[in-house]
């Protein structure tokens, strides 16, 4: 027997990342085969796709089919109109706020913003989730502990309530927003989910491996438990993304941010000029900024559901 | 069981002083104090600025004022609220009762409105019906709630005109009210005998818990039923029916509101954790007992389906109380959170303090409740 | 043909319908049971043993299907009933002992409420004091004390639970009970003792059982009979003494000599080399083909028909094992 045919049977011919990729290339078409199962999860997709359109056609069309000084979502004005607002006409789909501007203009400005702030929360929490829940699962002992009654803690606070509190007295922006709604998720109810499914990972066979195979602790928690928390994280990164735009919305909806524009705003703003009690007829001023803030809000949720559905082998049909 | 409790209460006590804690500092950290209010103000001289800081007590350090405002909030002194020149106890003492029952009728009708829907969902997976109701379901879900009471008051009170619009009262109603009667005693009235028929349900429910479904289910709607045409009745003959009438009806379409939004995150959580009950083997065992579909559903995957509904219930006690500040704020409902709301926009600190130290207060006591609650429905915790 | 048998299962088919195609997990399936039979049926991980046993109480789940066959019990077809007539089928004529049984008792309810729950399914008016009298009664005689009837089931201890279960099966009286692999989770020492218990209570109450285990020894303990199940299929079923004695299947055979000390002789060890087949792409012809040491061609094409080779030993083999060479 020579080992010459052995060798070259174990010989490996592609770098390794390249077998790492083509396995995760693997996954990702068969959990998107799962997921164009479930249609309501594309709806989801559709409208997420419908808005980032919109975000990325705003500027596009300030630079070119719209006049900068009668489209400008925040100083634009349209001086052959008389009275402000105005309904939806040619001119303007959407019609004009108060102040005269564009409100299909300051829609799709608030779109990119929206994105921005619930892709940064849902990132900042997840970071935060991930490591601390896998952390957490491994350790165990007295840094469990701590950081579970502190999830406890940030749970049994009035989210809301706390948002308005420290937004009224200090400065708030979109990111220190998105940061704060990623810490308080992050440290809070998220850590518990993630650290219980890390739990489920911490036991299995190649754990042990790699353990006895020399691997450092941190090597484990973020080569081995990390990555396979990651359709887990996914997932929750939907649902974060709702939880803060909702909030965005809610807060700016009280003028308690310190934003130049968002859909919030826009309700915020026909709301101190008193147009919220005219009824129906101001439709075109709180209509499209609800129905955009809901919308998101909900094509997140159901992505996320959808998700559910391939990440969770227990919901699945068959 | 006993040690359950004991643990918990321990632990509200710490969670409560923490939160204390992070109020009074959260608040202490922001930039310069009341008195700067006053600084463009050619009446006030620097002196008397310096007095008013000194009365206040702003020149003390902070930790120092930490205990003395804890000690005082223990006595139940939360201070005096700069806007209405009175006790912010006194303020709040009589806010209080208009959230709680506010709340607490929502969200039990929200909670058994979501259960039962959740229930039928799961039982009619893929059909036409699932998606239909899932899409509605995810809309109130994730529906921007100040938008949607906007929504609603139009609809039902500006174009239908079937609800009053605003406040929790008909002012011209009441200025002809009997002398000494205050709305505040009839909400809390109204939460009395709301509590009294609460637990008298839950111990209808309790006895009838082994029974079959069907007759256990017979028991439970008569007694609920019954409950219900009593307490009416009480209502109907007492001197003040007009009153509590009015109050009720300016509570409906709050009320409508708040289930709506909040039923359907029951509503789908139910019906995941129902699909995934439904493949434990216990499930499986009652069916092959030769129990009808019906009763395996409700009395065994539904009773072990709602152990995490029920918990997440009371995950997200704290969050319905919070998000009650946008509910109150849109039906200008002056309870709690409409209070800490405009406190906090005139930079009024004791009552935003106050306010919020008893939503807060508030939210920790309904976890309890909850989570007692949860002990004596799930037999491994009651037992351990 | 003097008796006739309490169940008679002709020609059962049934698939899985999955993503990926249909999965053919019991076909052509035909055996007999008699009153106060113990009937044994031993295959590997994955031949459909479960599932033979979910379709005779009519519990597949949503995707399964049977599409051809009858199951006879006193001659009245159990795969034509409705889901009503077969809920009193249920428990009172043929009860279960679940493969998974530590699980099958609900968390939320008391041991002894969830077996007065079967009693009163299906004896509508029975006294309560009476049903309860009965549940003491069989705890008293699976070996658990009466009092435990009053605890949850977290309370009790894995072979307490698997007890539990068995006084459940037992509560309505019925005339055949399944049990499926009802000790795997148990330590040996009570496995025996449960399995001991189980055959006494079946024999002295004159059940008929089935009995399904990948264990050929612990089968050897409780049956009369053998069937022995191979990807979907029986391949052989006779008296235990008689498979014992003498295997004709080429699996079988194997089967036996991976437990040489069952019947104390010395033989030569068949290894079975391959794989159990893929029941998506089961193999053409004799579904044992690939992995038998005395295939021939025709094996490849055509499935050998399942029948009667003498006194009651049933066989579907194409070129079946000599009796002597096992003997010996
Ligand atoms: N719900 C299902 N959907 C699709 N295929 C299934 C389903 N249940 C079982 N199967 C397949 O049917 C075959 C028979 O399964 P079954 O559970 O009856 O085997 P078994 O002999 O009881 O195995 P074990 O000894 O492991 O319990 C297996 O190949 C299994 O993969
Ligand atoms: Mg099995």
């Amino acid at each position: 027997m020579t080992t010459a045919p052995a060798e070259t049977a174990f010989h490996i011919q592609e770098p390794l990342w390249k077998i790492r990729l083509r396995i995760a290339w693997k996954g990702l078409k068969q959990s998107w085969a799962l997921f164009t199962e479930n249609k309501i999860g594309l709806v989801g997709l559709g409208i997420i796709v419908f808005f980032g359109l919109m975000a990325l056609a705003h500027p596009i069309l300030m630079h070119t089919v719209w006049e900068p000084n009668i489209y400008d979502p925040f100083i634009g004005n349209d001086p052959t109109i008389l009275q402000h607002p105005s309904p939806p006409s040619a001119r303007h789909l959407l019609g004009t706020d108060p102040v005269g501007r564009d409100v299909l203009s300051q829609l799709m400005y608030s779109t990119q913003s929206e994105f921005v702030l619930g892709l940064l929360a849902a990132i900042v929490t997840v970071t935060i989730a991930t490591s601390v829940g896998a952390i957490s699962a491994y350790f165990g002992g007295a840094l469990d502990a701590f950081f579970m009654r502190l999830a406890d803690l940030i749970n049994i606070l009035p989210f809301i309530a706390l948002l308005v509190v420290l937004t009224a007295f200090f400065d708030f922006g979109m990111i220190e927003l998105a940061l704060l709604i990623g810490i308080l998720s992050g440290f809070g109810g998220t850590t518990i989910i993630f650290k219980a499914q890390a739990l489920t990972i911490k036991v299995k066979p190649y754990i042990e491996a790699a353990k006895v195979a020399g691997g450092s602790d941190l090597h484990i928690i973020f080569r081995h438990i990390v990555p396979n928390l990651m359709p887990l994280a996914f997932l929750n990164m939907m649902f974060t993304v709702t939880g803060a735009i909702f909030s965005e919305a809610a807060l700016s909806f009280f003028g308690l941010l310190n934003l130049r524009m968002s859909w919030g705003i826009m309700i915020n703003t026909t709301q101190a000029a008193g147009y919220l009690l005219g009824g129906w007829k101001y439709w075109y001023l709180i209509v499209p900024p609800g129905l955009a803030i809901t919308l998101l809000c909900s094509a997140f949720y159901l992505v996320g559901r959808a998700l559910d559905e391939v990440v969770n082998p227990r919901l699945r049909r068959r | 069981m006993l040690k359950y409790i004991a643990n918990r209460l321990l632990q509200i006590v710490v969670t409560l002083f923490v939160f204390f804690a992070l109020t009074y500092f959260i608040l202490d950290a922001q930039p310069g104090d009341i008195t700067l209010q006053y600084v463009n103000n050619p009446k006030f001289t620097k002196e008397q600025r310096e007095a008013l800081r000194r009365r206040l007590g702003l020149d003390k350090p902070a930790y120092v004022r930490f205990f003395q405002w804890m000690g005082n909030t223990l006595r139940g002194d939360l201070g005096e609220s700069y806007q209405y020149r009175k006790p912010v106890m006194d303020v709040l003492l009589e806010r209080a009762p208009r959230t709680i029952f506010l709340f607490l009728t929502a969200t039990l009708i929200e909670f058994f409105v979501g259960y039962w829907l959740g229930r039928v969902l799961a039982w009619q997976r893929g059909t036409g019906l699932e998606y239909g109701i899932t899409v509605v379901g995810a809309f109130f879900y994730t529906v921007f709630t100040p938008w949607f009471a906007l929504m609603m008051i139009y609809l039902f009170g500006f174009t239908l005109k079937w609800f009053p619009i605003g406040k929790f009262l008909d002012v011209t109603l009441w200025r002809a009210a009997p002398k000494g009667l205050t709305a505040n005693q009839i909400f809390i009235n109204l939460l009395l005998t709301m509590t009294l028929l609460a637990v008298a349900l839950v111990v209808v429910y309790y006895l009838t818990r082994r029974m079959n479904p069907y007759r256990a289910s017979l028991f439970r709607w008569s007694a609920l039923i019954g409950g219900a045409a009593i307490v009416v009745g009480y209502w109907a003959a007492s001197p003040v029916a007009k009153y509590a009438w009015d109050i009720l009806y300016h509570m409906a379409l709050p009320i409508i509101v708040l289930t709506l939004i909040n039923f359907s995150g029951t509503m789908l959580l139910t019906r995941t954790t129902m699909l995934e009950t439904l493949r434990e083997d216990y499930i499986m065992a009652a069916r092959a007992k030769g129990l009808p579909e019906r009763v395996v559903r409700d009395k065994h995957a539904a009773r072990n389906a709602v152990l995490p509904v029920f918990t997440s219930l009371i995950i997200s006690l704290p969050f319905i109380l919070g998000g009650g500040i946008i509910t109150e704020t849109v039906f200008s409902w002056e309870g709690l959170g409409l209070t800490l709301l405009t406190a906090s926009t005139t930079g009024d600190i004791p009552l935003v303090m106050g306010s919020f130290l008893f939503i807060g207060t508030l939210a920790l006591l309904a976890h309890l409740v909850a989570d007692i609650a949860y002990a004596f429905l799930d037999p491994r915790i009651r037992y351990a | 043909m003097a008796e006739k048998p309490l169940l008679s299962v002709r020609n059962l088919t049934m698939i899985y319908k999955t993503r990926k195609g249909p999965v053919s997990a019991i076909d052509d399936v035909s055996f007999d049971l008699k009153r106060g039979e113990s009937l044994g049926l031993v295959g590997e991980s994955g031949c459909g043993k479960t599932s033979v046993a979910m379709a005779l109480l009519r519990l597949l789940p949503d995707n399964a299907q049977i599409t051809g066959g009858q199951i006879l019990l006193d001659g009245m077809d159990l795969t034509t009933l409705s889901e009503e007539e077969m809920q009193n089928v249920r428990w009172k004529r043929i009860s279960m002992v679940f493969q998974a049984a530590m699980n099958a008792l609900d968390p939320v309810y008391k041991v002894g409420d969830q077996i007065i729950e079967a009693i009163e399914r299906h004896e509508r008016d029975i006294d309560p004091a009476e049903a309860r009298k009965r549940v003491e009664a069989l705890f008293h005689l699976v070996g658990i004390d009466p009092k435990m009837a009053d605890r949850y089931p977290h309370e009790f201890s894995g072979g307490m639970r698997q007890r539990a279960i068995i006084a459940m099966a037992l509560a309505c009286n019925p005339d055949l009970i399944i049990a499926d692999e009802p000790t795997t989770a148990l330590d040996v020492i009570v496995q025996d003792q449960v399995l001991r218990e189980l055959r006494q209570v079946q024999k002295q109450m004159g059940m008929s059982m089935i009995y399904i285990s990948h264990d050929i020894a612990v089968i050897a303990e409780v049956a009369e009979r053998i069937a022995i199940m191979y990807a979907g299929r029986l391949c052989e079923l006779a008296d235990a003494v008689e498979i014992f004695k003498r295997p004709r299947h080429p699996y079988t055979v194997a089967l036996m000599s991976a437990f040489p000390s069952i019947v104390g002789e010395k033989r030569p060890l068949v290894a079975l080399g391959g794989e159990p087949p893929d029941l998506l792409f089961p193999p053409p012809g004799c579904r044992f083909h690939p992995r038998c040491p005395r295939a021939l061609d025709i094996c490849k094409q055509q499935q050998p028909p399942f029948e009667d080779i003498g006194g009651g030993h049933y066989l579907a083999c194409w070129n079946p094992a000599p009796v002597a060479e096992v003997q010996s």
